[in-house]
């Protein structure tokens, strides 16, 4: 390319560049000297949205049915908890023994709920769940606990999600449901909601009482039970199959929400199949860490029950842990008392997030939620990987 | 407790973090990397919905070259960094689609090469191939004068400016010299460029976020060219691709990185010398310290009271404005591009390309709808499952417009902005992707300031004005750092943002460092 001759400009422009840092140099010799400590709006409402921990003073437990309790949070400091979206969690966090333990809980009040100070957690005891059982002994009201701020996927999406939705729910997975309709009720979302909601009998049954309340003061949202071992007037009897589905649905396209356990989602794939529901219409929510690896494809018979040795390097730190196969790598850390940072416990949200630096470990596809490169470069997400061999990681801290 | 001593601390891995890291490990220093998010990688950095990745950037890395003819900053990641990364090149610069001031509509695809660009300008705007043939020779004069410069950065007068060959730019950059530091819009009607066409190259003011009616001529005539000569090229495995091969060169370098750790403070001795870094797991010692933090939050809230900061400094970042920040929506559907009609990877849908009116506007929530769209299956197929599609719609502020919304209304604030925005790409392109979103998340400034920790949440540092250009900042890149043993690295910079800016004054930085360190014979 010919390098072109400018008409146009002369000596003063070449000035004109000459004199541009001079330029700059007397706008900030213009400038206050003051020391700002300067804060921004934008900061203080993410800050809210999304605050590292909150710290609660228990101010309520009622007693749902047996061994369901839900507290009733309101924040230390009078600030009102953070505002979520229906159907998230936060993850409590609980010095137990002097091990810091952390499990995400669902909430069960509704959004505009954090606008009068509370948040509601509900917690179900499980038989083997070390933290169900210490909170549902423990906790009481007075008592002073922490959580995270709001996390988790399982909400609705007016643009993705079609305006009818058919959740189906078994157990305590009620709960984020609840938390939804309480906000179609409160206006914070707008959506057509029917609960499927499968129980073993009437007293196993949760918020019977609040999803009425509901329905008083809104005909978007239907209860439907469906019991497997009781037959009540009203009621469905039997498992929530794809014709049960299809009967409630109608003829209207719909998003199917399901939230349960397992081997609950185990029998909705299937059924889900039949409806011919793809991903955009089929949403579960996290059910936890994975059970039992050694059920799935592809895992090495001989790794089961073993003890490996856990190498972890973290920051200035070195350690040496053990790690049963069976149970998933997190659990390890946490044992030792030094998990670092983690939320969703289910291998899609990446904040344990580790570097693998040598041995094997397996790594069940269906919650394998790592990016491509992380793939690539050797990380791993503890939560959702079981040791193989003698295994070093890397992690982050655990301030 | 093990070594806590290092060469150099680096407080931030961001790209100009982790560049200057590998820059001063390059050259067998101790070094550590901290990051107070568990991720490295700041802006460049990608999340996983359901079974997508999602780049957390619109990315379209500008000026790397090719093999053998490196643009900077493509010189100094894959040769003087060698770092391992596999490009795509993107064979066109952008699609753009509204209507001029003169009311006319265009929807036009600018071609890569230059010849194909004067071409297709020829084409739409007809008069324009002898304006641009003068602009794309300028863009090249600035081009080879900026690597020149950056060449020569090392000299510095007695008032900490750069000391530069005036004889050397008068006889090879002539031409630099004249319209350099001019405004960019003033320079294309003095050659001549029709108005619809300045319209049309105006387009890109999203991406460095200053109003072409004030902003250097260089600025812009160095991206254009860039992306014209070079092609604008992605990593195949999105911005966290990048990220982890920065990671993994340092470490291989002997690099410490520590992810979740936050720097409390950088600490001083009584001489104002910096002694060390307080960090949440504790007293990292060391005399050179990086932050790839802004230098407002870094001086009035990073440095101890014994380490001075000049009144000079306070005076610098009280004059400077918070660059722009973003509206982003990242979107997944279940169609192919093939299905959905997409042949573009780069859209800009301004409505109006009047530059005035887009200034204006990015200013509001309400009428601030011109936004550019970059689909990544364009040009890798790899970018999502088979048969589906991932997208990233971005739209700029130049205010904290988002600062007043409440937390009840935030989250519709969003999803209604999607909808025009949609709205809007459905409507120029014909393409409809509404009824195939499978997984779908707004960012917003929010979002920005929760992850990235700047000033109302913007990626871009301070805002490029006809005060505060590229040139006169890297006239003054040394003297302002005046601190010793302390430097501010990011796109609040000399440089400006972009992942290629920020990369480059990562390492210009690291140089400064290493530079220092050798005076003291450390």
């Amino acid at each position: 390319m010919s390098k072109v001759k400018l008409k146009n400009y002369g000596l003063m422009d070449i000035m004109y560049f000459s004199n541009k840092p001079k330029e700059r140099e007397k706008r900030i010799q213009e400038a206050s000297a003051a020391k700002t400590d300067a804060t921004f709006k934008c900061n203080e409402k993410a800050a809210e949205r999304h605050p590292d921990e909150q710290f609660f003073v228990i101010e309520k437990v009622t007693e749902r049915a047996e061994g369901v309790k839900s507290y009733t949070l309101r924040k230390i400091d009078g600030t009102n908890p953070a505002f979520f979206r229906a159907g998230q969690y936060v993850v409590i966090r609980q010095l137990i023994d002097g091990k810091l333990i952390a499990r995400p809980v669902s909430i069960s009040s509704g959004p505009a709920e954090t606008l009068d100070g509370t948040i509601e957690l509900t917690v179900k005891l499980v038989p083997d769940g070390f933290l169900s059982k210490y909170i549902y002994e423990n906790w009481k009201e007075g008592d002073e606990v922490v959580t995270s701020g709001p996390q988790g996927l399982f909400y609705y999406e007016g643009l993705r999600d079609q305006k009818n939705v058919i959740a189906v729910c078994g157990g305590s997975g009620i709960t984020p449901v609840l938390s939804m309709a309480k906000a179609i009720e409160s206006g914070d979302e707008d959506f057509n909601l029917t609960v499927l909601y499968g129980s073993r009998t009437t007293k196993d049954m949760l918020f019977a009482d609040e999803f009425a309340a509901v329905m008083k003061n809104t005909d978007k949202v239907k209860l439907v039970n469906v019991f497997s071992e009781e037959e009540k007037e009203g009621s469905e009897h039997g498992f929530i199959t794809a014709e049960l589905i299809k009967k409630y649905a109608g003829e209207e396209s719909y998003s199917l929400f399901a939230s349960g356990p397992q081997a609950m989602y185990n029998f909705l794939d299937k059924e889900a199949q039949k409806l011919g529901l793809d991903e955009r219409h089929y949403r579960k929510e996290l059910f936890g860490s994975i059970k039992e690896p050694w059920t799935l494809p592809g895992y090495p018979a001989e790794a089961k029950d073993k003890v490996f040795t856990l190498k972890v390097k973290m920051c200035n730190q070195e350690y040496e842990i053990p790690c049963n196969a069976n149970e998933n790598m997190l659990v390890a850390l946490e044992r030792a008392g030094i998990a670092g940072p983690n939320r969703c416990r289910g291998g899609v949200c990446g904040w344990c997030r580790s570097k693998l630096l040598s041995g094997n470990v397996f790594i069940p596809e269906s919650t394998d939620g790592r990016r491509k490169a992380d793939k690539k470069y050797g990380y791993i997400h503890p939560c959702a990987s079981f040791a193989l061999s003698d295994v070093s990681i890397e992690v982050p801290n655990n301030k | 407790m093990g070594n806590s001593k290092f060469d150099c601390v680096v407080i931030g891995a961001g790209l100009a973090g982790m560049s200057a890291a590998i820059t001063v490990a390059a050259k067998g220093k101790k070094v550590l990397l901290l990051e107070q998010h568990n991720l490295p990688g700041g802006c460049a950095s990608s999340f996983v919905r359901g079974r997508f990745e999602f780049d957390a950037s619109l990315h379209e890395y500008c000026g790397l070259g090719k093999k053998g003819d490196w643009g900077l900053p493509g010189k100094i990641m894959m040769e003087e960094h060698g770092l391992d990364i596999n490009w795509i090149y993107i064979p066109e610069m952008y699609r753009c689609i509204g209507t001029t001031r003169s009311g006319k509509h265009f929807d036009i695809t600018l071609p890569t090469g230059v010849e194909n660009v004067i071409k297709k300008m020829e084409e739409v705007v007809p008069g324009s191939e002898e304006p641009m043939r003068i602009f794309m020779s300028l863009a090249k004069e600035c081009v080879e004068a900026n690597d020149y410069f950056s060449d020569n950065m090392s000299t510095v007068k007695k008032d900490g400016f750069l000391k530069t060959d005036s004889l050397y730019f008068m006889t090879h950059f002539s031409n630099f010299l004249k319209v350099a530091e001019r405004p960019f819009n003033e320079v294309m009607r003095k050659i001549g460029m029709p108005e619809d066409a300045i319209d049309i190259l105006d387009v890109y003011w999203t991406y460095i976020g200053a109003d072409y009616d004030k902003m250097s001529f260089v600025h812009q005539a160095w991206m254009f060219y860039m992306y014209a000569n070079y092609e604008p090229t992605i990593n195949d495995n999105n911005a966290h691709g990048m990220t982890m091969a920065c990671i993994e060169k340092f470490r291989s370098l002997g690099g410490e990185v520590w992810l979740n750790t936050k720097a409390l403070k950088v600490c001083g001795d009584k001489d104002g010398n910096v002694t060390g870094v307080l960090t949440d797991v504790g007293m990292v010692e060391t005399n050179y310290v990086i932050a790839n933090v802004n230098p407002e939050i870094a001086y009035n809230k990073l440095l101890d009271e014994n380490i001075k900061v000049p009144e000079r400094e306070y005076k610098r970042v009280n004059a400077e404005k918070h660059g722009i920040r973003f509206f982003n929506a990242y979107v997944a559907c279940n169609k192919s591009i093939e299905e959905l009609g997409i042949k573009d990877y780069t859209i800009f849908m301004p409505g109006t390309f009047d530059n005035r009116k887009n200034i204006e506007s990015s200013k509001s929530y309400e009428d601030n709808t011109h936004s550019v769209v970059v689909i990544y299956n364009v040009v890798n197929p790899d970018a999502s499952p088979k048969g589906t599609t991932v997208m990233t719609f971005t739209i700029c502020y130049t205010e904290d417009v988002w600062g007043d919304f409440t937390q009840r209304e935030y989250v519709h604030k969003k999803q209604e902005l999607f909808k025009k925005v949609m709205d809007n790409f459905e409507k120029d392109t014909g393409i409809i992707i509404h009824d195939c979103i499978e997984e779908i998340e707004l960012a917003s400034p929010w979002t920005f300031a929760n992850y990235l920790q700047t000033p109302e949440g913007t990626c871009y540092g301070y805002m490029v004005d006809n005060w505060d250009t590229m040139l006169s900042r890297l006239m003054a890149i040394r003297k302002d750092q005046p601190i010793k043993g302390f430097k501010t690295v990011g796109a609040a910079g000399a440089r400006g943002d972009g992942y290629n800016m920020t990369y480059t004054n990562g390492n210009d930085i690291g140089k400064i460092v290493l530079e220092e360190m050798e005076k003291e014979g450390k």
